[in-house]
């Protein structure tokens, strides 16, 4: 199984950004949560993993 | 003459602020309930800042630097104005502390929350020094 890796990145001014590998899904989304306390998101941008679990998730509902 | 300004940030952990200071290489005073800057020529800064980097620390500066919280709670950096133009206590400097806080503030957040940490490197980047920092989820 993959390993699940985050890196986050900061700034010369502070400002910080998140990059998250082998997660797939939502598990994304706690990750980034926990990472950014009190800061406001500027930009997010979800990977391929993202959305091929989510469409995975998609296609076994419509199954059952 | 010179007068204290006030530069915006987004810093609120007065834990972070002082060790990201004291990782910078001063020694910040703290006093919480906070005192107003006495700076060059008797300027002064009537607010009141919790935390404040002596003058003799700041090499070549006029005045003290001073953290005040604002009404919502977030730190405000006062400078003098002549240091910000003359001693690089300007927008780069203030940039360094809030990158300094960033990382006190995530490695703490991992921590908390468990995850591993895996290293941490610095990547030169034409605008300054970017701080990378790697977990592992356990």
């Amino acid at each position: 199984m993959q390993e699940k890796l985050i890196t986050v990145e900061i700034d010369e001014n502070g400002n910080s950004s998140i990059d998250l590998e082998g997660f797939h899904g939502q598990g994304c989304g706690d990750v980034a949560k926990d990472f950014r306390g009190g800061d406001s998101v500027i930009q997010s941008s979800k990977k391929r993993e993202y959305y091929a679990q989510t469409a995975a998730v998609k296609h076994s509902q419509r199954q059952s | 003459m010179s007068q204290y300004e006030e530069l915006t940030t987004t810093m609120t952990d007065q834990q972070y602020l002082v060790e990201a200071l004291t990782e910078m290489g001063y020694r910040p005073e703290v006093q919480t309930a906070g005192i107003a800057l006495r700076g060059y020529g008797g300027v002064n800064w009537n607010r009141p800042v919790q935390v404040t980097i002596p003058r003799e620390q700041l090499r070549g500066a006029l005045a003290p630097v001073g953290f005040g919280r604002d009404e919502t709670g977030v730190f405000q950096a006062v400078i003098d104005d002549l240091d910000r133009k003359c001693s690089g206590l300007d927008e780069s400097w203030l940039g360094r502390v809030a990158q300094a806080y960033k990382e006190r503030q995530t490695m703490a957040v991992a921590k908390t929350k468990g995850y591993v940490f895996r290293g941490r490197e610095i990547v030169q980047t034409p605008q300054g020094p970017k701080v990378q920092l790697r977990f592992a989820v356990r």
